[in-house]
């Protein structure tokens, strides 16, 4: 006879699996459909062919992937260290300093989080297309980067906020002034809170598709979500799910495994950002 | 503010006056040209009728008058709804289930994590990537997922054209599944600072599951629900990427949502004018959402207590 406690837990479990079969059945798929061939049912790489020469898919011509992937990395990584760049200082005058208007500036900060951002998209490219920053690496940069910096600095005057007055007070009776203490006390201190920014810069940057769809007209300067956009964007059923999901997959995995290293830094961060709501 | 009586006796030097403007410059700067000037351009832009050749003339309020008559606006705005609607009550549910499930029922388990993990997987890999199962699931020729499951079971020998069958109810499918995690992370741990003591107690006293997820769990998530559902339903509203890549807003308009049709009106048609018209719209839309549920959620009442137990 089963207990009531081991029923319960069972039926939470068969509802759980059920809830999330769709995700299992996505990464099976994508295992399988990249790496078989469904004609004969047998193991095959043939889908890897990318790697070696330019992708040619649906009437859609596109160049070789390794510029691609060379692109990704440098914006993503760019994306990151701007982020941290900014965000760091202005999170620490908004959690430690005083100045004239810093109430309001707090609160158009707050505006600008629950500001639904992608209305401004028209007016922006008009902008750009003044500051002569269409089909530039710059223009996407900078439209990117505003878009992300308010919830960035959000956290990160979370984290300012919890690092005690003491520990400054202390490094200034020791002869600090007030930057040397933010370099050399503040910042070691709230590594983690950079970390987590940074982990989340990185994955938003990672996954980039529409800027470059709207700003970037070149298909060579296109990072890997703008270049695996052009095919799957192109019907909606999808001829070659072979190609696709290799290619995916060759995108995909390498942030997956980062997840997996840094998914209690992404934890923190999501919380980190509501806490202070 | 109290100590405004000792500040005035002692003057800052300038170097030390300007010293945390230098700090927010950069941040400043950014905000100011592609946030702010923006904001101001999409409601200059809106009075004038700027299209592809680039010479905007002042029409006034013709954009907005233009946008009422539009005879597409009722789908537009019935699509918008529903779209937001749906997808914000059964994101929401499901991360209340799940987080419930995780951090009570399972609590401290591996099994609990491995759950936790798979859901945000769709969050976590690009959206591109993401959106190519769902196409998959709802190929409309044999080769699709359902189709070919259905015809193995015998069900129905023709495949399906999902796409054109129940293109908003796919859009709502790949668009909370992608959801959900963000909800469930603030749920989870919400429920995870419930100390383990209130459960006892409550064991104690004989109290059903049912009770303890209503008088214990549900209570502490007042807080973590009124931030997914502001957030969650402006990000339904405003952004259209999802859609865009699975249906473009298709079939006819059928997906089309108001903040959708807004970039095709300006990027498709070279309609920048109306364009930014239809996306005042649906930042004010935004801005009437927020400050009802903050409302409804009493925002006030709720910062209180916090403040007192600090």
């Amino acid at each position: 006879m089963m207990s009531t406690g081991t029923l319960k837990k069972l039926l939470v479990h068969t509802y759980m699996t059920l809830f999330t079969l769709p995700i299992i059945a996505m990464i099976i798929w994508y295992f399988l459909a990249a790496t078989m061939n469904f004609t004969t049912g047998q193991f095959s790489m043939e889908n890897f062919s990318f790697f070696g020469k330019p992708v040619e898919y649906a009437g859609v011509k596109l160049p070789l992937i390794w510029p691609i992937v060379l692109n990704t990395i440098v914006y993503s990584f760019l994306i990151v260290a701007i982020e941290v760049c900014i965000s760091v200082p202005t999170a620490y005058a908004f959690a430690r300093l005083d100045f004239r208007g810093k109430r309001a500036t707090m609160k158009f900060l707050f505006l600008m989080r629950s500001f639904p951002g992608i209305t401004l998209i028209i007016a922006t490219f008009f902008i750009l297309v003044q500051m002569n920053l269409v089909n530039t690496y710059l223009g996407v940069l900078l439209v990117a980067i505003t878009g992300s910096l308010p919830g960035r600095v959000y956290i990160m005057k979370g984290f300012f906020d919890e690092v005690p007055w003491d520990i400054e007070w202390a490094a200034m009776v020791d002869g600090c002034t007030r930057f040397s203490a933010f370099k050399k006390v503040l910042v070691p201190y709230v590594l983690p809170g950079i970390g987590a920014i940074a982990v989340f810069s990185f994955l938003g940057a990672y996954g980039e598709w529409f800027l470059f769809k709207l700003l970037i007209f070149n298909d060579d300067m296109l990072t890997l979500a703008g270049y695996l956009s052009k095919l799957v964007t192109k019907e909606n059923n999808i001829i070659n799910y072979g190609l696709i999901t290799a290619i995916g997959l060759f995108y995909t995995l390498p942030i997956v495994v980062f997840y997996i290293f840094t998914q209690k830094i992404f934890m923190k961060v999501n919380l980190g950002g509501a806490k202070q709501v | 503010m109290e100590n405004a009586t000792t500040r005035q006796t002692y003057k800052k030097p300038f170097t030390k006056k300007i010293y945390p403007y230098l700090f927010i410059m950069p941040f400043a700067v950014l905000v100011f040209i592609f946030f702010i000037l923006p904001a101001i351009a999409t409601i200059a832009m809106s009075f004038t009728d700027l299209n592809a050749s680039m010479k905007p003339n002042f029409v006034g309020f013709t954009n907005f008058k233009r946008i009422f008559m539009d005879y597409n606006l009722p789908q537009i705005l019935w699509n918008t709804a529903i779209f937001a609607v749906l997808s914000l009550a059964i994101s929401m549910l499901f991360a209340l289930i799940i987080s419930i499930a995780t951090q009570y029922f399972l609590k401290g388990k591996v099994t609990a994590v491995i759950y936790r993990v798979l859901w945000l997987i769709p969050s976590i890999i690009p959206a591109v990537v993401y959106v190519t199962f769902w196409k998959y699931v709802f190929d409309p020729t044999e080769v699709g997922l359902l189709n070919s499951i259905m015809h193995q079971f015998g069900v129905e020998s023709d495949p399906v054209s999902w796409f054109t069958k129940a293109a908003m109810a796919i859009v709502i499918v790949a668009t909370i599944i992608s959801t959900i995690s963000g909800g469930m992370i603030l749920l989870s741990a919400a429920i995870n600072s419930i100390p383990e003591d209130l459960y006892q107690a409550a064991r104690v006293d004989g109290a059903s599951e049912k009770s303890v997820i209503t008088k214990i769990i549900l209570p502490t998530l007042k807080w973590p629900l009124m931030y997914i559902t502001i957030s969650e339903l402006i990000g339904f509203v405003s952004s259209y990427f999802f859609i865009m890549l699975l249906t473009n807003g298709g079939p006819m308009r059928d997906t089309t949502t108001l903040s959708l049709y807004a970039y095709q009106q300006a990027f498709n048609l070279k309609y920048y004018g109306y364009g930014s018209a239809v996306s005042l719209i649906v930042v004010l839309i935004s801005f009437i959402l927020t400050l009802f549920f903050l409302r409804l959620f009493d925002f006030d009442q709720m910062i209180k207590p916090s403040r007192i137990e600090d």
